[in-house]
């Protein structure tokens, strides 16, 4: 098998190619930090590499499998971490000159369960700083970019999580979720990732942007691969106060069960088009995967989009308010450390009171029930994965997507669990995504929409001319 | 309100909350602190009297979470 074909391989099938032993864990590993050194030079999708430990790791895991000891489709499998997970021993950086040589003395939670599940750490991947803002231009380390087109940002802030996985760098990496962190750069590298629900998965040993709309989660080529994986982040942790003491299903029952009678809402109206609302191909691309969906037999239902449009604005209030909050002390004796994107979007909190915190979290109480009651006639809701292609570096405006609708914010503010898939290409060959949202712990939901989608179409097929 | 924030008012606001920022970097922070504070104030007018918080306060939760 060549190099391009073994790093593309779904979880799924290097698991089973594994346990038919077509090739090992070594193979696998070799294959991915071969090709990481010598395509990452153009993408900068890693900032650490642990070349030397992900090679001990692989060696342990074909050890073990051949001796018998299956730990399960992750066993043997090369992942990577976005930088802002907690690794002990290993620099974690959140791409930021604040925390350039920070070395913790614990893991994360979920890093614990990927190693415990037998995954093999290729490194740490970079994103925008502290996961906000915009690439991150004058950080210590150079901005991310997109093997789809260099020249266009990868989106974030999972910004190193989502070329990783388009390049066919690793099989699966962590991303974490504020505002849309997993889900844009999902949309924009044509991967899959999914936001779970608020407390499905710990938050434990990551840096947080914001507690009460922190998420954190999975990101892969296939919607098979994210359901083994968040199989295997889920679970209650004592450690992270917001943790959700509640039973983890088999995420992939009945996910190849079809999605025949489903209704789907679509909250168009009143969102879709404010102030420079959506792009024209995005929207075409979305409108044409509602079409793949509706002869898959689902029912599209309109759906009044107010309250996801102010979503919004409770949102990004409480992330100010929260974000600059974690940063104060050092805003206050180093501001000039922080990168000018983050520094600019993080200062902004410092300038909202109490008040407002208050009044947004009140708002998202009232707006929270509005969104949910839409399932009371819908069993998910779809939207695009994000308003618009990726734009080009150059020129770019991060004020311009305040001024177009954001398709993510509003399940964080709800907490709903959602998933992005590829659902087609720009006239520039930039890809899209389109975004499934379940109620409050059915990941499942996502899965089998999602699933059903992917199978029914080829865009998670296509691959960036990475060279 | 938010459309009252001047320029004056802004640095004054950041000597308040011990920021100390050069008088560019001020400036190129003014329109987001506007956008940011307007945002918020749409807010108001959603809310009943009864509204509470989405995040209160669990007495039953304790220390050991």
């Amino acid at each position: 098998m060549e190099q391009s074909e073994l790093c593309y391989l779904t979880i799924a099938d290097a698991a089973a190619g594994l346990r038919r032993k077509q090739f090992s864990a070594i193979e696998l590993t070799d294959a991915c930090l071969d090709r990481i050194d010598a395509l990452d030079g153009k993408l900068h999708s890693f900032i650490t590499i642990t070349g030397d430990l992900a090679l001990e790791q692989a060696r342990q895991a074909e050890k073990e499998l051949r001796a018998g000891t299956d730990r399960g489709p992750l066993h043997g499998i090369p992942i990577a971490l976005k930088d802002l997970y907690a690794t002990k021993g290993i620099r974690t950086t959140c791409h930021s000159a604040v925390l350039e040589n920070w070395i913790p003395d614990h893991d994360a939670t979920t890093a614990v369960k990927l190693q415990q599940a037998g995954t093999v750490l290729l490194g740490k991947l970079g994103m925008h700083e502290f996961a906000f803002g915009g690439p991150s231009v004058d950080a210590p380390f150079p901005a991310v970019r997109n093997p789809w087109n260099t020249a266009h940002i990868p989106g974030g802030s999972s910004s190193g999580s989502g070329a990783a996985l388009a390049a066919g760098f690793c099989y699966g990496a962590l991303g974490s979720d504020t505002g849309g962190s997993i889900r844009t750069p999902s949309s924009h590298c044509g991967i899959v990732g999914i936001k779970p629900t608020y407390g499905r998965c710990s938050r434990y040993g990551v840096i947080p942007l914001g507690w009460s709309l922190d998420h954190t989660g999975p990101m892969a080529r296939s919607v098979e691969d994210c359901a083994i994986m968040l199989q295997v982040l889920a679970g209650y942790d004592p450690k992270d106060n917001a943790s959700a003491n509640v039973p983890v299903p088999n995420f992939q029952a009945g996910m190849k069960d079809g999605i025949k009678g489903l209704r789907v809402g679509v909250p168009r109206k009143n969102w879709f088009d404010e102030n420079l609302g959506i792009d024209p191909q995005t929207e075409a691309a979305f409108d044409q995967a509602l079409k793949v969906l509706e002869s898959l037999g689902t029912t599209i239902v309109d759906i009044d989009g107010k309250p996801f449009s102010l979503a919004r604005k409770a949102n990004q209030t409480i992330l100010l308010c929260e974000a600059y909050a974690y940063h104060e002390k050092t805003y206050q004796q180093t501001p000039l450390k922080f990168g000018s994107s983050v520094r600019r979007r993080m200062l902004e909190g410092a300038f909202l009171s109490a008040a407002d915190y208050l009044t947004a979290q009140r708002a998202r109480a009232v707006l929270n029930d509005q969104i949910r009651a839409n399932f009371a006639g819908v069993d998910v809701f779809a939207v695009p994965g994000a308003a618009r292609p990726p734009e080009p570096f150059a020129g770019l405006d991060p004020n311009e997507q305040n001024m177009r609708p954001s398709f993510t914010n509003p399940f964080n503010l709800t907490g709903l669990p959602a998933i992005s898939v590829p659902c087609g290409f720009t006239q520039e060959n930039l890809p899209a995504g389109l975004q499934i949202v379940a109620p409050p712990f059915d990941e499942a939901a996502c899965f089998r929409v999602a699933y059903a989608y992917e199978q029914a179409t080829e865009w998670h097929k296509h691959r960036p001319a990475v060279s | 309100m938010a459309e009252d924030l001047t320029f004056e008012n802004l640095e004054l606001l950041a000597q308040r909350r011990g920021l100390t920022l050069p008088q560019e970097e001020l400036q190129k922070l003014l329109p987001g602190v506007i956008r940011a504070r307007r945002q918020a104030a749409e807010l108001r007018d959603l809310l009943a009297r009864g509204d509470e918080p989405a995040g209160v306060f669990k007495a039953a939760r304790g220390a050991g979470k």
